[in-house]
């Protein structure tokens, strides 16, 4: 399970700092199997876990990564690249995976965490995964760092719970899947109306 | 209870999508005749068999009947705005609606938060069905910034979850109930963690500030119907979710960042710069907006006091809110149409201009500023009158002079649109820039 945490982990810094938005699609599909693959370590092994399972590797490392690479595929090559990350991503970056460390010993006395390596990695992407959103400006960039966030809260919960109910995974999942699909289509229009990918072009309301 | 609730619905998925197949193109009214039917039979249902069923179930009703009439808006929106795909519309509609009941029926923390980011992308899409620039840019906003926080907010649920899932209740674990009768079992530190990420999270869902950036632009170019229900309901349902985790999760009295001392901090900050944004706003639905962070920061200092006397004021507040801003944003999205501007400077002579919606707006706007003897009068007195009793004079200081300043502001506004001399030079930047921007 460790494993597979460490490859979310390194997918979330890859997505971070990749500027081509193939690669981090890529990275998302890597992200959706390795999660798989944890679920399936995790728990019993029972037809409800099975389910979980196979409902993530449908999602996370088909249906989603497969919607993205749809609308990437449209795009002319100009459009699939990001900026760099600034500087500042760089230094917020080493702060927040401190303070994950920070995190996981502040709540080492209430025993709630049960696996520490775990619960590391599973924070850290999730901080990875909200400077992403801040730091990033390609649309799919966005998009992915949600996804991102959603992968890596689910380290998360099974560095603390082990597994979540049935009706929240499956919830959660399908919450995703919509969120995908609603984001993929904007993505396009946006794309088609702006005829940009930068969402700091975005600026109409501030007119 | 819930089939009933849900065929309302389910009924308008079904006729949008059998109106494919037939001729007419009278889906939005068969839609409004629809929902308000349901609306009807729903509420002789529980007079009869519910009616003592308390608070929630007239936070039902309210959500019912506000559906009803967006849904007899959206027939007049349909014919000002006819290039709109009313099949998909309707569907996102549905959908929205669909979270809204499912918001207010929750009795599960994680239930809730599944149907508030549901709420979040069905009704990102109708705000894209606009079909312009501005709105293609504030659903993005909206969809991003909401989600973050609802991401945030689960963080906290989860945390929730693993302290007590020794209690081997499932996913009822999460029950309020359940989280009041086991709140104890939660480290005191886990406790406060998880209250500063729900609170924070869906906070930024209700637009309480400050997580409110996305709230006056998704809500001033959303479709007039659709922001009806997204100011007058989904905000405050939001932030009824969020009292029902703090009421069943409480923290030790001094805790500095206890629930309800979050939701009067944010709600005093939302009252303050909701009503000061009301003064300067230019464009009509963005002060309707505004006024909606004002008033959810009034309700959330209502849930914030957290007396049994405060919470049902907050709760009679969101009502009356829900009432009236709704109305308001129709009135606006038709006024905003027939002056060919959502500009608040070119919308003047309304009296002489027209007469039927200068009554309606004019009464609306008394209401929503808290003019007696319309409604929110009462709830604001009786959340000032907690606050005294429960003798926490800054934040009575700090909602008075809100509620002042609200009041100037709408009152300025609506005076200038009312009776105010039009300037006819005036250039609408909107028509030239991003498409067609009125609601």
């Amino acid at each position: 399970m460790a494993s597979a945490a460490l490859i979310v982990f390194l997918a979330s810094v890859g997505l971070l700092i990749v500027r081509n938005v193939w690669y981090s699609v890529l990275l998302l599909g890597v992200e959706g199997v390795a999660l798989c693959g944890m679920v399936f370590l995790s728990g019993s092994a029972n037809l409800e876990q099975f389910g979980v399972g196979a409902a993530t590797l449908v999602i996370k490392a088909g249906i989603i990564p497969y919607a993205m690479y749809r609308v990437v595929k449209e795009w002319p090559l100009e459009y699939r690249n990001d900026r760099p990350l600034p500087w500042w991503g760089f230094v917020a970056g080493v702060v927040l995976l401190l303070s994950a460390t920070r995190v996981n010993h502040l709540l080492s006395a209430t025993g709630v965490i049960q696996n520490h390596t775990l619960f590391f990695y599973g924070l850290a992407s999730i901080f990875l995964g909200f400077l992403q959103i801040v730091s990033r400006q390609h649309v799919l960039s966005q998009v992915g760092s949600l996804i991102a966030v959603e992968n890596a809260l689910v380290i998360l919960a099974t560095s603390v719970a082990g597994q979540l109910p049935l009706f929240m995974e499956f919830g959660m999942l399908i919450d995703l899947l919509v969120a995908v699909v609603i984001l993929a289509w904007m993505s396009r229009l946006v794309h088609r109306q702006f005829n940009t990918t930068d969402v700091t072009v975005m600026r109409f309301l501030r007119r | 209870m819930i089939v009933w609730v849900g065929l309302g619905p389910l009924g308008v998925i079904l006729l949008a999508l059998a109106w494919r197949w037939l001729p007419s193109k009278q889906l939005p009214v068969a839609v409004a005749v629809w929902v308000t039917l349901m609306v009807l039979a729903v509420g002789v249902r529980f007079s009869l068999d519910h009616w003592h069923g308390g608070w929630s179930l007239w936070v039902l009703m309210v959500v019912n009947v506000v559906a009803a009439t967006s849904a007899w808006d959206s027939v007049w929106w349909a014919r000002e705005h006819k290039s709109a795909n009313m099949i998909r519309y309707f569907i996102w509609w549905a959908l929205f609606y669909t979270s809204l009941l499912v918001i207010a029926l929750a009795n599960n923390l994680v239930l809730a938060w599944l149907a508030i980011e549901f709420s979040t992308l069905v009704s990102g899409a109708l705000i894209v069905e606009m079909g312009h620039r501005r709105a293609l840019e504030a659903a993005w906003k909206y969809i991003v910034v909401a989600s973050a926080g609802m991401l945030t907010a689960i963080i906290g649920i989860v945390f929730l979850y693993a302290s007590l899932q020794t209690e081997r209740l499932g996913w009822h674990t999460l029950d309020y109930a359940n989280l009041q009768a086991h709140y104890l079992s939660i480290a005191p530190i886990v406790r406060e963690i998880a209250t500063v990420l729900i609170v924070c999270g869906i906070g930024t869902k209700a637009g309480l500030v400050p997580f409110h950036t996305w709230l006056p632009d998704a809500h001033s170019v959303a479709p007039s119907p659709v922001s009806g229900l997204l100011s007058g309901v989904l905000l405050g349902l939001c932030l009824i979710a969020v009292n029902h985790f703090v009421t069943a999760v409480p923290l030790p009295g001094g805790m500095l960042l206890a629930g309800t001392h979050l939701l009067l901090l944010f709600g005093s900050l939302s009252v303050v710069v909701g009503a000061l944004a009301l003064l300067v706003q230019r464009d009509v639905k963005r002060m309707l907006a505004y006024s909606s962070i004002e008033q959810v920061g009034i309700m959330a200092i209502g849930f914030g006091v957290g007396t049994r006397y405060a919470i049902a004021a907050a709760l009679l507040q969101f009502m009356f809110h829900a009432l009236i801003k709704s109305s308001l944003f129709y009135i606006g999205g038709h006024l905003s149409v027939r002056y060919h501007s959502m500009y608040l400077r070119q919308m003047k002579e309304m009296a002489r201009r027209q007469r039927g919606f200068a009554i309606a707006w004019t009464i609306g706007i008394l209401a929503l500023a808290g003019l007696p003897p319309l409604g929110l009068a009462y709830s604001e007195w009786m959340i000032l009158y907690a606050l005294w009793q429960s003798r926490l004079w800054p934040i009575l200081i700090v909602l008075s002079l809100g509620l002042v300043l609200g009041f100037a502001g709408l009152l300025q506004h609506l005076i200038n649109g009312v009776w105010g001399k039009s300037n006819r030079k005036s250039v609408d930047v909107n028509m030239v820039g991003g498409g067609v921007t009125h609601g």
